[in-house]
């Protein structure tokens, strides 16, 4: 796939502490990229330097090839960590003003305006002020102030912070949307469940370094083992004499099967069969929280449990 | 649309459609009524109720009895005599008891509000101008009377005592008390009074403005860095646009407010003549050099001061972190009333010269300065005009660099959260690319 935003050995030092270094990654068009990994990984100092907030010490931004034009501030839609708006303003006023900001006609604005307040159930507060929406509300409306002008490129820092499961589905359908129409999408996550579900490429970083990146299927492939659960009547102990199961964990009403290199799930399937009646087989990929523990090799307890959602 | 109208479009409209914009177009003319008008109306307001006064005569010759009579001619709205003279003693020098006794009286009839006050005429009085008066508080109005009326019996005394060969009362009237009218070159009438007044009325005009939105800009700055806007804001403008547009938005705002108060200012002008307003008041607030000088500091002014708001904003977290950097602003646009007294009676003194000369405070100093001169003696010839227009480009000069200054600092300090820079960090800043 073309390459849309390319990071080139960019790095930050903050009073010494190196917040990122030398960092590389590279966004194909039309992807949806994550940048993953614990907090205080350099996530935000990094999507900050691709936003030009801040200046890397050294390293540059491509996109497309080049450095960022003069129009780049316009093609970019950008949702900071933490979440605000002026809460005095009514969202008619917030929307507009936003999308002004970024380059975006009155006119055009004004035509946009009411998909998105439909598609986020906010149509009938457009004329309330900020300050009199739920945190929710907020977040949502503050997600159509990010992408109102119709952005090439939207960045989106801890993407999931603060959301409620509901409105998670409803911003990445919205997502995947616009990933259909072309935009290219960034975002940094520590919810490595929410990105495994999301992304076609990702990057994991830790302590400002890169640990792996590439296409989320390719990593998968290489670094995981899969393993098969299966949910049965009897005892599953001699499953492990099975040819290609290496060992078997039991659990409390299901046992579940580490695989060998070149096992052959179906063979597998077949041979349980013949002794046990079977009510789930299941080929389980392995997480990315697991590929992340072991690449990086770090304390499990310094980054949220499996499926954790916010801090 | 340009992305600074954009940022200047908000701000203004955010001040303007507030209840509080309308609120300050009352609230700064009521304010200024309440400082200046009103303790000057009290000052005048005559003596409502009768006093009631005691005399003590040590001098034997009825100078009290003479007193009593001088000051009968002091009346009451309502044509009653302000003074009640309720006793006079006629004492003996010798009798120092009696004195005594007299004393311990009239002082407990004061502490009892039965008497305003009393006088003592000592005994030799004539000679020695030796009397006090007694009471718990003076009034600038009585006290003026009555040093009127002891003076006036001591000279007669005295002229009597003398071997003058002219009657005394025809040298009474040679000497009597005379008042003069202060007059500025041309014949203009001036009133020390007004002119202080009229100054005032300027610097606190600015004085609102330049704190008043000072402080909002200051805010909005603190609510976007509190609430993290500045980041999508900077990352669609940049910091320098930022702040422009806030400076110049909030700065449109307040002329529109100051726009408003002219209109109601040249409303009452239309019916001056109905108003019966004091000639000098309307020489001072309707003359139109004075009006623009007077523009031209307060938009200078307001811009100085307005971006060392917008860097205290980038600075702190909170409006209480803030407090420590507002008080030697509050101070320094306030210093001109605290001297207007002074620069009133004195200005083409040193003092006043340097003081108006010094960039933050030119603005005000030199309202208060401009005052003085007639409305028709506007010309470069005069060294206050000249230095105004000298004070106008050595402020406008320090608020370019206080920009540069700010600029570099505000985008730093805009993304910096948690804790206050210390100086060093600043300076750190101040070097960076």
């Amino acid at each position: 796939m073309e390459e849309y935003l390319k990071l080139n050995n960019i790095r930050k030092v903050y009073d010494g502490k190196v917040a990122v270094d030398d960092l590389t990654l590279s966004v194909p068009r039309g992807a949806i990229y994550g940048i993953i990994g614990p907090n205080g990984a350099g996530k935000t100092t990094t999507i900050r330097m691709i936003m030009d907030i801040i200046a890397p010490d050294s390293g540059e931004v491509m996109i497309e090839g080049g450095a960022p034009g003069k129009d780049f501030k316009n093609i970019v839609g950008y949702l900071p960590e933490e979440r605000g708006l002026h809460k005095k303003m009514t969202l008619e006023e917030v929307i507009v003003f936003f999308g002004e900001l970024k380059g975006a006609s009155r006119s055009k604005i004004m035509g946009e305006i009411d998909s998105w307040l439909e598609k986020m159930s906010l149509s009938e507060y457009r004329n309330r002020k900020v300050e009199e929406l739920s945190k929710g509300m907020q977040q949502k409306l503050q997600f159509v102030t990010t992408v109102i002008h119709k952005p090439k490129l939207i960045i989106l820092d801890e993407l999931f912070s603060g959301l409620d499961p509901i409105n998670i589905e409803l911003i990445k359908n919205i997502l995947l949307e616009e990933k259909r129409k072309g935009t290219t999408i960034l975002f940094s996550t520590h919810v490595m469940e929410q990105a495994e579900k999301l992304c076609d490429y990702i990057c994991l970083i830790n302590k400002g370094q890169k640990v792996l990146d590439g296409k989320l299927a390719d990593i998968k492939a290489r670094f995981g083992t899969d393993s098969i659960q299966v949910e049965m009547e009897g005892d599953g102990a001699f499953a492990k004499d099975i040819p290609g199961v290496e060992s078997v964990d039991e659990f409390n009403n299901y046992i579940e099967l580490k695989l060998g290199d070149g096992a052959d799930t179906q063979l597998i399937l077949k041979q349980l069969s013949e002794k046990v009646r079977i009510s789930r087989f299941e080929i389980v990929e392995p997480s990315l929280y697991n590929i992340f523990i072991s690449v990086a090799k770090i304390d499990p307890d310094e980054i949220p449990a499996e499926g954790a959602l916010n801090e | 649309m340009n992305k600074l109208m954009v940022i200047i479009k908000r701000e203004y409209a955010q001040v303007v459609k507030k209840k509080s914009f309308l609120v300050g177009i009352f609230l700064l003319p009521i304010f200024m009524i309440i400082v200046t008008i009103l303790p000057a109306m009290l000052a005048n307001k005559k003596v409502a109720s009768v006093q009631d006064i005691a005399i003590i005569d040590l001098d034997g010759r009825q100078l009290g009895e003479r007193f009593a009579e001088k000051i009968k001619r002091y009346k009451l709205e309502d044509s009653s005599q302000t003074y009640n003279i309720t006793n006079i003693y006629e004492i003996d020098k010798s009798d120092s008891a009696g004195y005594v006794e007299a004393l311990s009286r009239l002082d407990s009839a004061i502490q009892r509000n039965k008497l305003k006050s009393y006088l003592v005429l000592f005994d030799s009085i004539v000679e020695n101008d030796s009397c006090v008066m007694v009471a718990k508080s003076f009034s600038f109005r009585t006290s003026d009377r009555f040093n009127w009326a002891i003076t006036r019996i001591l000279t007669e005394e005295r002229l009597k005592n003398s071997d003058v060969n002219v009657g005394v009362d025809s040298i009474l009237n040679l000497t009597h008390r005379t008042v003069f009218t202060q007059l500025a070159p041309g014949e203009k009438q001036r009133d020390f009074l007004t002119m202080y007044l009229a100054g005032i009325i300027f610097v606190f005009v600015i004085f609102g403005t330049v704190i008043g939105y000072g402080q909002i800009l200051m805010r909005s700055v603190i609510e976007e860095k509190n609430s993290r806007i500045i980041e999508v804001m900077v990352s669609s403008v940049s910091s320098f646009q930022l702040m422009a547009g806030k400076i110049i938005g909030l700065g449109l705002a307040s002329l529109t407010q100051v726009a408003i108060w002219m209109v109601i200012g040249l409303g009452i002008y239309q019916f001056k003549g109905n108003l019966s307003i004091d000639a000098d008041i309307s020489n001072i607030l309707f003359n139109p050099v004075l009006i623009l000088f007077f523009l031209v500091f307060l938009v200078l002014g307001y811009l100085l001061y307005s971006t060392l708001f917008a860097l205290i904003g980038s600075l702190v977290n909170s409006d209480k972190e803030a407090q420590g950097f507002i008080f030697p602003i509050t101070l320094t646009v306030m210093l001109p009333t605290i001297l207007a007294m002074y620069i009133v009676q004195e200005p083409e003194s040193t003092i006043a010269t340097v003081l108006s000369l010094i960039p933050f405070m030119t603005p005000t100093m030199m309202v208060i300065r401009l005052n003085i001169i007639g409305p028709d003696s506007f010309s470069l010839a005069n060294p206050i005009v000249l230095q105004s227009i000298i004070g106008a480009i050595l402020t406008f000069l320090t608020f370019l660099g206080v920009v540069w200054f700010t600029s570099k600092i505000f985008r730093i300090g805009i993304l910096m959260y948690g804790k206050r820079p210390t100086l060093p960090e600043i300076i750190r800043w101040m070097r960076h690319k």
